[in-house]
């Protein structure tokens, strides 16, 4: 049984009487402990299907299963990173760790969830922020506090949108190495089996166990592609071997391929 | 700062010009008792000094000693026009230091009617509070009964809350009780527009990162709502206190036998306008004493907004 199973997943949206299907009878599945990237354009549903995985939107039809149950509503199995507005602007780094904390063990005593938040934070390498409120801190510090809060509530499934879309070149760079490290870990614990959301294909290459490629209008799974790339990664050497950029350059003339069907196809209509 | 920019100031001119003017002749037959004003002009001299040695900010010192000096120019043209010249009518408008006398003189009266009118405003306005809060959290989150509620509230938040008054009288049993009621109503509605406003227009992503970390209801009301539409809240509480005072001084100068309002009708009524000179001092004080403590506790509350 995979851990996760998404069966038929379709979504319409009604806007302004114009119905439009975000996602159409998408199926695949995600085994435990897998990295999967879902990657594509704007606009091809990946976002509504991380929506719907973390319980905060419900598909027209179709079903998500986890361990073999249906998804109904949030859950405290799943961790959620979002681009933005993650944090509570009016806790301090510590609290808003600690607060993910309380959510999923209500039996920690206040100082046990600190402590908890201390050590998370410190993997985050934020030990010295910690009573910053996230308004104090930049883009890229505030994404660290989330990720150290969704691995902090130690939940088996991490849920990733966009967590470094809107970071500068350089310190995304530095938090998908700190991401790869966390997640791949020193062999001791499970690997958490993640679903991150990008449209970035480097990223999603150093990430990630499978990519999903999806196509837009309406949004449905184009392609499945598994990265062939030993662990634990080392994005300095991994760029500089010949199958790195054979790999990326099959997966950007996918990817563009794609784009261009749909640019083709729409510009003979007008 | 150096020793001249904290020091050499046109305020410390103008305290010496007002004790200047002390020596000019009075015009007036009755005692104008130069000695209460010249003691309150020295302690304000000696207050400003201090802050002139610990404050930090030019900018801060600067808009102090201007605030003072405005107050110096207010005490020497009141001297002038009533003591020395005797412009004004004396009946009306008393010196300055009759006023200050005045004042040390009641003041264990003036302080019982601030605590009478403190403690009708606290119990009012804190009743109200604790109320409309919660209530609007829970009104807000609720889609269906929050639009309804909101117009409700804008019906009776539109009620004048003194026009209240009447019927109150005929509700409740004393004074005090119908003042606190109608406190209560004048803070309630605008608390509660504000809270559930504020709840309504709660980031949706916000709320987004609360659901995803599955969050028991009570815990998105009071930990996520509540400080999320904080700031709103604290617009409908402003509005509630400043409306209160207006309310309670109108109040007491009608029918009470206690407080601030009363105590500036009653010697009004005698034609004793000194006191109702260090009545009106006194409710400014008092406000502006509330006002900054509000401020305070608005800013502490809300410090993680940048």
């Amino acid at each position: 049984m995979s851990k996760i199973e998404i069966n038929h997943l379709t979504v319409d949206y009604t806007e302004k009487k114009k119905s439009f299907t975000a996602l159409k009878d998408v199926s695949f599945s995600i085994e435990e402990g897998e990295f999967v990237s879902i990657i594509g354009s704007s606009g091809c549903g990946k976002s509504t299907l991380l929506s719907i995985l973390e319980g905060i939107n419900t598909p027209t039809d179709g079903e998500i299963l986890i361990d073999g149950e249906p998804i109904k509503g949030t859950g405290a199995d799943r961790g959620v990173v979002f681009q933005h507005y993650s944090l509570f602007p009016w806790m301090t780094a510590r609290e808003n760790v600690a607060f993910g904390v309380r959510q999923v063990n209500h039996s920690a005593s206040r100082s046990e969830r600190l402590k908890i938040a201390d050590e998370f934070l410190q993997k985050v390498g934020l030990e010295q922020f910690k009573n910053k409120y996230p308004s104090q801190l930049s883009g890229g510090m505030q994404q660290r506090v989330a990720i150290a809060r969704a691995l902090a509530m130690d939940t088996d499934i991490l849920l990733m949108d966009e967590p470094f879309g809107a970071i500068d070149a350089k310190n995304r760079t530095i938090l998908q190495e700190l991401l790869l490290e966390l997640w791949e870990g020193d062999g001791s614990k499970a690997r958490k089996t993640v679903v991150f959301v990008t449209h970035d294909i480097d990223e999603s290459i150093l990430l990630s166990d499978r990519i999903v490629m999806m196509t837009a209008n309406p949004g449905q799974v184009y392609r499945e592609i598994n990265v062939p790339f030993d662990r634990p990664r080392n994005r300095a050497q991994l760029v500089q071997t010949k199958e790195y950029n054979q790999f990326r350059n099959r997966l950007l003339a996918l990817f563009y391929s794609d784009i261009a069907d749909k640019i083709g196809g729409e510009e003979v209509v007008l | 700062m150096t020793v001249k920019q904290r020091y050499l100031r046109v305020v410390h001119a103008l305290f010496i010009v007002f004790l200047l003017i002390q020596f000019l002749p009075d015009r007036l037959v009755t005692d104008t008792y130069a000695g209460y004003a010249i003691w309150f002009a020295v302690g304000i001299e000696v207050l400003t000094l201090i802050v002139s040695a610990l404050i930090k900010k030019p900018v801060s010192l600067n808009l102090f000693v201007d605030i003072v000096g405005f107050v110096y120019g207010l005490l020497i043209a009141w001297t002038l026009a009533t003591a020395k010249f005797s412009v004004l009518k004396p009946a009306l408008f008393p010196p300055p230091g009759k006023v200050f006398r005045q004042f040390i003189e009641d003041y264990d009266k003036i302080l019982i009617n601030i605590q009478s009118s403190i403690g009708i405003i606290l119990q009012g306005y804190l009743l109200a509070i604790v109320i409309a809060v919660p209530l609007g959290l829970f009104l807000g989150w609720s889609a269906r009964l929050g639009s309804a509620a909101t117009y409700i509230a804008k019906f009776l938040g539109a009620i004048p809350p003194i026009v209240y008054i009447p019927y109150g009288i005929a509700l409740l049993p004393t004074f005090r009780s119908v003042s606190v009621f109608v406190i209560f109503l004048a803070t309630f509605w605008p608390v509660l527009g504000g809270t559930m406003s504020g709840v309504m227009n709660v980031d949706k992503k916000t709320i987004d990162s609360a659901k995803v970390l599955n969050v028991h209801p009570f815990t998105m009301l009071f930990s996520i709502m509540l400080p999320a539409s904080l700031q709103q809240i604290f617009i409908g509480c402003n509005q509630g206190l400043t409306v209160s005072f207006v309310l309670l001084t109108s109040a007491e100068m009608i029918g009470a036998q206690s407080g601030l309002g009363y105590y500036i009708k009653n010697y009004s009524d005698f034609g004793d306008y000194t006191r109702t000179i260090v009545g009106l001092i006194v409710v400014g004080i008092v406000i502006v004493i509330i006002s900054f403590i509000f401020n305070r506790i608005q800013k502490f509350l809300l410090r993680w907004k940048t």
